[in-house]
């Protein structure tokens, strides 16, 4: 690829590929990802059409929260018991709505550490107003003007501040 | 605290880039084209069903934490390597040698660095960087996908650090031990070849060099089954422009950073066929660049038919058969 033909500009996304330069010698070049920079309302786009239909099904007691989490942050049965050192046998068995009321509160510290989210997570979605419509708080990268939904561990491991600020 | 004399420069691997660091800093000049060559970092592998990952996938380099164990072996160098079970023995150990001004490169899960934009986070355990100092309850982090240094705090490089699953990283830090006195870079370049000649041509695997490109090439046709809706399908699809552009490969799934390497090779082994073959490459790079724009192109039209996959599945396809011949010629060079 030749340097002219490869530079991006994306600054949100810098990155390093390797072009022929002008002299004919193949070096490095700082540019912008292309894929960010042409395709990125198109993964928000899925992106939030996924959470609305997990949500969904969440709100109507037929997936569970681990289920839901799972989807969104793209993890396979395997991979999430692994991580989590709960039985795969297990897990499974917590996908299912009914079933994920029984795993114990030692769990659950175990799948949020995993989805990165406070414990009281499995127990609530956060909606914000975007654009007159409510959204889930944590897909909400790139709208900006919208507020951001801080939440702020404390010494007490059960307790979070869930603070909603205006983005910066 | 920061250590004194590191200079932070992006690269296009995070493995690589993190050796080539190491390296510069203990006084080595080498490109990251070179040290990316001489580890054998150059590979294929489709895994069509696997318990890991939720969809068939592939990869485009050799198995992480090889980059390091092959430069070791072939330049001589030495890297002090450490594993915990504790994360305050693994916190303790890395303080004690930031403290001591050494730059400790860390493998860490990269869902947890939180310096990076959501879009890019995914579970992979495998992502490497270079802790250069602390401050307060944040550490310093020199990542070369980042044009900057940029700050973590200390739970999350802990969750990173210490995150379970698929090639969990179990705290693990390296170090430079020893640079070699006088490093033999042309045997060691010959040896990289030679690797990635067999890797990529004579593994009797299916799913892995020539044959792996050759079987994603037939297998991608299966992919709606697996898939839960067109949405789904067309996310998985854009998954191969980022395996191949986006997710720090230098453009064209390494293929643009192997020529270079071999462009540089050439001048240092002294085999003018190298560069040659290095022009070759780059073409054949633009195949696969092709790929990964054609792939975005069908994505964003939703134009996810049997016809689309079975187009995509041809190019494909002409890659292996343009990489089988490449690696062949590159191996009789090396004789």
């Amino acid at each position: 690829m030749k340097e002219k033909e490869g530079f991006v500009d994306f600054p949100e996304q810098q990155m390093i590929v390797y072009v022929e330069k002008e002299d004919g010698n193949f070096g490095p070049m700082q540019t912008g990802s292309y894929l960010s920079a042409h395709y990125l309302d198109d993964y928000f786009g899925k992106r939030h059409k996924l959470e609305q239909e997990l949500r969904e099904q969440l709100i109507a007691n037929r997936i569970s929260p681990v289920k839901y989490y799972m989807v969104l942050v793209d993890l396979s049965l395997a991979e999430l018991a692994s991580r989590t050192g709960i039985r795969k046998s297990r897990v499974k068995r917590h996908l299912e709505p009914g079933q994920f009321l029984k795993a114990t509160a030692g769990e659950l510290t175990r799948y949020a550490a995993v989805f990165n989210i406070p414990v009281a997570n499995l127990f609530q979605v956060i909606l914000v107003p975007v654009e007159g419509n409510p959204e889930s708080h944590h897909i909400l990268e790139n709208k900006a003007g919208s507020v951001v939904v801080n939440q702020h561990p404390t010494a007490n491991p059960c307790i979070v501040l869930t603070q909603p600020e205006e983005r910066r | 605290m920061e250590i004194t004399g590191y200079t932070h420069k992006m690269a296009a691997h995070c493995e690589s880039g993190t050796i080539t660091s190491l390296l510069n800093h203990g006084g080595m000049e080498i490109t990251e084209p070179l040290v990316f060559g001489i580890a054998g970092g150059i590979f294929f592998g489709y895994f069509h069903r696997m318990k890991s990952f939720p969809f068939p996938t592939f990869i485009v380099r050799n198995k992480p934490g090889k980059m390091r164990t092959n430069i070791e072996k072939r330049l001589g160098a030495s890297f002090k390597t450490y594993r915990f079970n504790d994360p305050a023995r693994g916190k303790e150990k890395l303080d004690e040698l930031l403290a001591g001004n050494i730059p400790v490169a860390a493998q860490v899960d990269f869902f947890y660095m939180d310096y990076v934009p959501s879009w890019e986070r995914v579970h992979i355990n495998v992502h490497y960087m270079v802790v250069t100092g602390k401050d307060g309850d944040q550490y310093l982090i020199s990542d070369s996908y980042f044009p900057r240094m940029v700050k973590l705090d200390s739970a999350s490089l802990e969750k990173g650090r210490f995150a379970g699953g698929t090639m969990s990283p179990k705290g693990f830090i390296f170090h430079l031990g020893k640079l070699p006195a006088e490093p033999d870079l042309n045997r060691a370049i010959l040896k990289g070849i030679s690797q990635a000649c067999f890797y990529m041509l004579k593994l009797p695997i299916p799913f892995l060099g020539i044959k792996g490109i050759r079987m994603f090439a037939k297998k991608i046709n299966d992919w709606p089954a697996f898939a839960r809706d067109t949405e789904h399908l067309s996310h998985e699809i854009m998954k191969i422009n980022i395996l191949l552009e986006d997710q720090g490969t230098g453009g064209a799934g390494f293929r643009y950073m192997y020529a270079t390497f071999l462009q540089q090779a050439a001048s240092i082994t002294g085999k003018p066929q190298l560069k040659g073959l290095s022009s070759e490459l780059m073409k054949i790079g633009d195949g696969w660049r092709e790929i990964s724009l054609f792939s975005a192109r069908i994505v964003k039209n939703r134009d996810l038919g049997p016809a689309s996959l079975k187009e995509l599945g041809d190019k494909i396809g002409l890659q292996a058969g343009a990489e089988e011949a490449f690696f062949k010629s590159l191996s009789k060079a090396i004789r």
